[in-house]
């Protein structure tokens, strides 16, 4: 105990107010004003043991640190009085593994992650059944969907970008995995992992666990070749297995990209399962080619439709938009009607920008614009028109979804945008003849409230304003040019209004007397 | 018959029922406050219910003896307190966990065992001659 210093962390120095460090001298102790560790004890729980304690004597000049080893007594009549057994007090180190107990080791701690053999995937039916033979298993999220041998498997690249064929695939899942695998000219017909086969071989078990439930054939949907240089073009006949072949120094045939699509029904069974392919062909000298692996799921019967959130929308998720056609319910395919704002280019010009747009995510806040150059020459009335295009797009939606899954049935549960025209400099209008406006910035501001319970609140659209502020263009004299610069935003506004606590009703005393209860006088 | 002895066979019986009961409870408090792996737990507690059946067959010997004034069940008797002796001193310095208060108990009970001896030699004497 007497050599046991917690507060010593500087090796060879003195630390300061540690009045157990052996570092420090006497002239060092005067200088302290108080001891960091009073008291150096082992386990306080024994009856009775060696302390050291240490003080500083502030009346002698110049201070000194007293340090007294003196015999702790616990009076606790629980306090331990002998340990016979001697790890009592400290902590049990654990086995070290050497070439003798590895494999025991390995056994015990290892799982599935550090195992190298399929063997441990295959759940054994008997640990995993439950009581009730007649229970059907099916697919729930996340579970590995089964074909006859193994697990669908997406490659994925593990640790290194090298693909690794042992990631199963969940059902529900949505993967998309991009891996390098070496290859050769050589080789390519001996590589399982190029050739078509190897990714539709094995059928899907219908019901997890089940083998002699239906087993649903990996059909072929589509096969695009890819050519060397990069031209996809996509073949008509779509049925026919094309194995990896050696033609001419080259190898054709070579599977660059599997897209699976399971479709599935409500109860958790996997009906129809196809694969899009994209075959590809390598020289003699590629010594490596990426692979892109993706799976999707669609239940049966209905159309895919990203939600933005389940039911509140889920901050970075697109912003839902639709259309309403005439009185018959919105459309909102996602390709059309997607609430998009400009996006900014490199060059900044606006006239120059290509159009492009990004989608407007949810929560978060965008800003984006470009700059204008204005002549002498320019028509105003027709830049007004194309800055409006630029600014909204194509297909400004009119619609948005207030829910993140909101159907395009519900009519009620999507939010009309509000347009607002405003313009700049109004104080000016007076002085200036009336010139024409072009329109500068687009403001959409997106207000949304927290909706349901406290514990899980859901993000909810509540109105979408879309603003355009407008300037005036004056005429500018022959020869000179000015820049207007040209923005559009959104922003996000949470209006959802401050939790109110809310207390339970008083607790009423119904006391009620009793129908005769002034017999003798009533 | 000694009148001694018999006094003392009963309060021993008695003080022994309190010394299994918190001998057990502090045996019990050990397993959850420190840590006890069950290799150590297993001995300790069957030592202890070897310990009560041999009190009770020393006690029901000692007493059968005394009061029929017969040497055998007394001698009988005599060599079980040894080995009940044995067992205390076990359970006062070499279990795994010694509390002060499994020290005050064994001393006590030891002191009980010494003071029984000792009037059963006495009793055996007075009988035999």
């Amino acid at each position: 105990v007497a050599k046991l210093c917690v507060c010593d962390l500087l090796v060879a120095q003195c630390d300061v107010n540690c009045c157990c460090d052996p570092d420090c001298t006497a002239a060092e102790f005067s200088l302290f004003t108080t001891c960091s560790i009073p008291i150096v004890t082992g386990d306080s729980r024994l009856c009775s043991q060696k302390a050291a304690i240490y003080s500083l004597d502030v009346e002698a000049n110049p201070p000194e640190r007293i340090f007294k080893l003196i015999d702790h007594i616990n009076p606790n009549v629980f306090c331990i009085h002998t340990a016979n057994y001697k790890q009592a007090f400290s902590f049990i180190s654990p086995e070290t593994p050497t070439s003798e107990n590895f494999d025991q080791l390995l056994k015990q701690f290892g799982s599935a992650t550090f195992s190298t053999e399929f063997d441990s995937w295959n759940i054994n039916p008997d640990s995993q059944s439950s009581s009730g033979a007649n229970e059907t298993y099916r697919y729930e999220y996340g579970v590995p969907i089964q074909t006859v041998d193994a697990f669908v498997r997406l490659p994925s690249p593990v640790v290194s970008s090298w693909c690794s064929d042992a990631n199963p695939a969940g059902f529900l899942v949505k993967q998309a995995t991009k891996c390098s695998r070496l290859v050769s000219v050589e080789k390519c017909s001996t590589i399982q992992a190029v050739s078509m086969l190897f990714y539709i071989n094995s059928s899907i078990l219908a019901v997890s666990m089940h083998e002699f439930v239906f087993q649903v054939n990996i059909t072929v949907q589509s096969i695009i070749v890819q050519s060397l240089n990069g031209m996809r073009t996509l073949l008509d006949s779509n049925e026919v297995l094309r194995l990896p072949t050696v033609l001419d120094e080259l190898c054709i045939n070579i599977v660059l990209g599997v897209s699976y699509h399971i479709t599935y029904t409500e109860a958790g069974e996997i009906i129809e399962a196809a694969a899009s392919f994209v075959l590809g062909a390598i020289t003699k000298e590629t010594l490596s080619i990426q692979q892109s692996f993706e799976i999707s799921f669609t239940q049966v019967n209905t159309k895919p439709v990203p939600l933005s959130g389940n039911p509140g929308y889920v901050v970075g998720l697109p912003v839902r938009a639709g259309f309403r056609p005439h009185g018959y319910p919105l459309s909102n395919t996602d390709k059309h009607g997607q609430l998009t704002i400009l996006q900014s280019t490199s060059n900044q010009d606006c006239l120059a920008a290509a159009g492009a747009r990004t989608p407007v995510l949810f929560g978060y806040n965008m800003i984006s614009g470009c700059k204008l150059r204005v002549t002498a020459a320019t028509e105003c009335q027709l830049l007004a028109q194309t800055l409006l295009d630029l600014l909204k797009g194509q297909n400004f939606p009119e619609y948005v979804a207030s829910f993140g899954n909101s159907q395009a049935q519900d009519v009620l549960d999507w939010v009309p945008i509000t347009h607002l025209h405003t313009s700049e400099q109004v104080k000016f209008a007076l002085l200036l003849p009336p010139s024409c406006q072009i329109p500068v910035s687009l403001e959409i501001e997106v207000q949304w409230t927290k909706y349901g319970s406290l514990v899980n609140p859901q993000a909810r659209i509540v109105n979408v304003t879309a603003t355009v502020t407008s300037a005036a263009l004056n005429q500018l004299p022959s020869g000179r040019e000015r820049t207007v610069p040209i923005t559009s935003s959104v922003v996000f506004t949470d209006i959802s209004s401050p939790a109110e606590p809310g207390y339970k009703a008083r607790p009423t005393i119904n006391i009620k007397l009793p129908f005769d209860f002034f017999f003798p006088f009533v | 018959s000694s009148v001694s002895l018999q006094i003392l066979f009963y309060v021993n019986g008695a003080y022994y029922i309190f010394y299994f009961l918190a001998t057990l409870a502090m045996i019990v408090y050990k397993s959850q406050v420190f840590s006890y792996p069950d290799s150590f737990l297993a001995p300790d507690l069957a030592l202890l219910f070897i310990m009560a059946i041999l009190e009770a067959l020393r006690l029901y010997l000692g007493s059968k003896g005394n009061l029929t004034e017969e040497e055998a069940p007394l001698g009988l008797s005599l060599v079980l307190t040894v080995g009940s002796a044995l067992l205390c001193v076990y359970f006062l310095a070499w279990q795994t966990y010694v509390l002060q208060a499994d020290v005050i108990l064994g001393a006590i009970l030891l002191f009980t065992y010494g003071l029984e001896s000792v009037l059963e030699i006495a009793a055996i004497a007075a009988f035999v001659s």
